[in-house]
């Protein structure tokens, strides 16, 4: 079958060097296939070994202490395995369980077609039990996603997104580098194919909610 | 089976943000349509997981790739395929034309599908072997929600179907958040013999753990595989999720084809 779009570009960013993506470490092998594995277990000898982008979906879903993930984004991947993957289209469907629809905002942004949503109209959008997120004031806007969205113990993603359409940042509490598409959120200052947000998540909207209801 | 290499899929599941179980069977049924090699791409998106379906706005960037046929994987109609699923995905309709000269088609939830009778009937089946189906009552446990009136309708209409096979003493639909309730199902039933088939996608929250607690059932009595649980002077047989069937890898293709044709046949 033929390669898809999205997975000829990813063979063009593994060859530009992009050798990460979130806390993954891509390795290119020159026989056509890929290694990934956590980062920070690079030298360790130890690892397991998956062969096939199947067993990444339960890699991805877990944690080390096996606590259900829902966010995959959040710099908690598991540790302690190492995943050989036969071609580029076992990448994309691994690195697809792994961040899901990363690649996909990634390829967008690249080819200047990802469009971007404000987080009120995003929370104005909103129906049934979500409908009251909209309520949430600025300051508490300011707070929630400054906390929620933080590399540092939230999400690895770059936020794109601005708060309103007047291009208000997202928060002031969050540094300069993390609406940085080409900053290495995970800290460790390598090129990385980067984890863009496009638009506020499902879960910031449901932290939103929860705020509203909180302050009643 | 036609193969469709100008064509994507995509399957829309709800997904929980709380239950790591509630994705997975579509994202089995994804790997199962994937192998088959019938799409140019199959993709999965959720409410509550990701990729989200905003996230979906941007997949399928193949030039290859004319048409994406979106199925969503629910039991129902209701609140989410009619109202959430094409504002996420900005659906104008059955055919929504994007920028690119992608045509994206919305096809029917997979729980429209005429197989589905004959699955449920099968489920109360495995459930309960060699109860007498006459001396039984078949509950079709759903959701059910005020947010849109249509969310009950399918679980109603297999339970209409069933009920005209004479096979079972009773037939109920009965449903979590509007009458007739689940909790009340002692009172709707008559039958010593009540098998309880959950109409839903996954054995995520609902299935796992709202409903055994509705019908009175420990979840851990719920979780049981096999056998009938007693409750007041009752046997209960409670089945596993329609949807976690594998054949409903079948029902998804078939979804995204019918809608294909239909559409086809009204350009022509």
């Amino acid at each position: 079958m033929r390669a898809l779009a999205q997975e000829r570009a990813l063979g063009d960013w593994a060859v530009k060097g992009l050798g990460c993506i979130g806390q993954i470490a891509i390795e290119s092998l020159d026989d056509g296939t890929f290694l990934l594995s956590h980062r920070d277990d690079a030298g360790r000898a130890d690892l397991t070994i998956h062969s096939g982008a199947e067993h990444a979906d339960r890699l991805a879903r877990f944690d080390d202490a096996e606590n259900y993930r829902p966010l995959k984004t959040a710099p908690n991947l598991r540790h302690g395995w190492k995943m050989s993957l036969s071609d580029l289209e076992e990448l994309r469907l691994a690195l697809d369980h792994f961040y899901p629809g990363r690649l996909a905002a990634f390829f967008a942004f690249e080819n200047g077609d990802l469009v971007t949503t404000p987080f009120r109209e995003t929370l104005e959008r909103q129906s049934g039990m979500y409908r009251i997120a909209a309520q949430i004031s600025e300051e508490e806007s300011d707070e929630l996603i400054g906390n929620f969205c933080r590399s540092d113990g939230g999400c690895l993603r770059a936020i794109l997104w601005r708060r309103d359409r007047i291009g208000t940042l997202p928060s002031t509490k969050l540094p300069p580098e993390k609406f940085d598409p080409g900053h290495d959120q995970a800290g460790a200052g390598g090129p990385v194919i980067p984890l863009l947000c496009q638009e506020a998540c499902n879960l910031l909207v449901a932290e939103a909610r929860r705020v509203v209801q909180a302050g009643r | 089976m036609e193969n469709s290499l100008d064509t994507a899929l995509l399957i829309v599941g709800h997904g929980s943000t709380v239950n790591p179980f509630s994705s997975m069977p579509t994202l089995m049924h994804a790997t199962t349509i994937r192998q088959r090699h019938i799409f140019a791409d199959v993709a999965c998106c959720f409410w509550k997981e990701e990729p989200s379906l905003r996230d979906a706005l941007f997949f399928f960037r193949d030039p290859a790739i004319r048409e994406v046929c979106v199925v969503p994987n629910f039991i129902s109609e209701g609140y989410f395929t009619r109202t959430v699923i094409p504002r996420e995905l900005e659906l104008s309709g059955p055919e929504t034309g994007r920028a690119n000269g992608q045509v994206w088609k919305y096809c029917e939830p997979v729980g429209n599908h005429e197989s589905m009778t004959g699955y449920l009937l099968e489920r109360a089946r495995e459930v309960a072997p060699g109860v007498p189906e006459r001396e039984a009552t078949l509950l079709i446990v759903a959701h059910g929600t005020s947010l849109n009136d249509n969310s009950a309708i399918a679980a109603k209409l297999q339970a209409e179907k069933i009920r005209q096979r004479g096979l079972y003493a009773a037939v109920l639909n009965l449903y979590m958040e509007e009458p007739p309730l689940i909790s009340d199902w002692l009172n709707l039933t008559e039958t010593r013999n009540v098998v309880v088939v959950p109409f839903f996608i996954s054995d995520g929250l609902h299935s796992y753990e709202d409903i055994p607690v509705l019908l009175g059932l420990e979840t851990a009595q719920a979780r049981a595989e096999s056998g009938a649980q007693e409750i007041q002077g009752r046997s209960l047989f409670y089945s596993t999720a329609i949807g976690t069937d594998s054949r409903f890898a079948d029902v998804i293709i078939e979804q995204a084809m019918a809608q294909r044709k239909q559409v086809s046949q009204s350009v022509s």
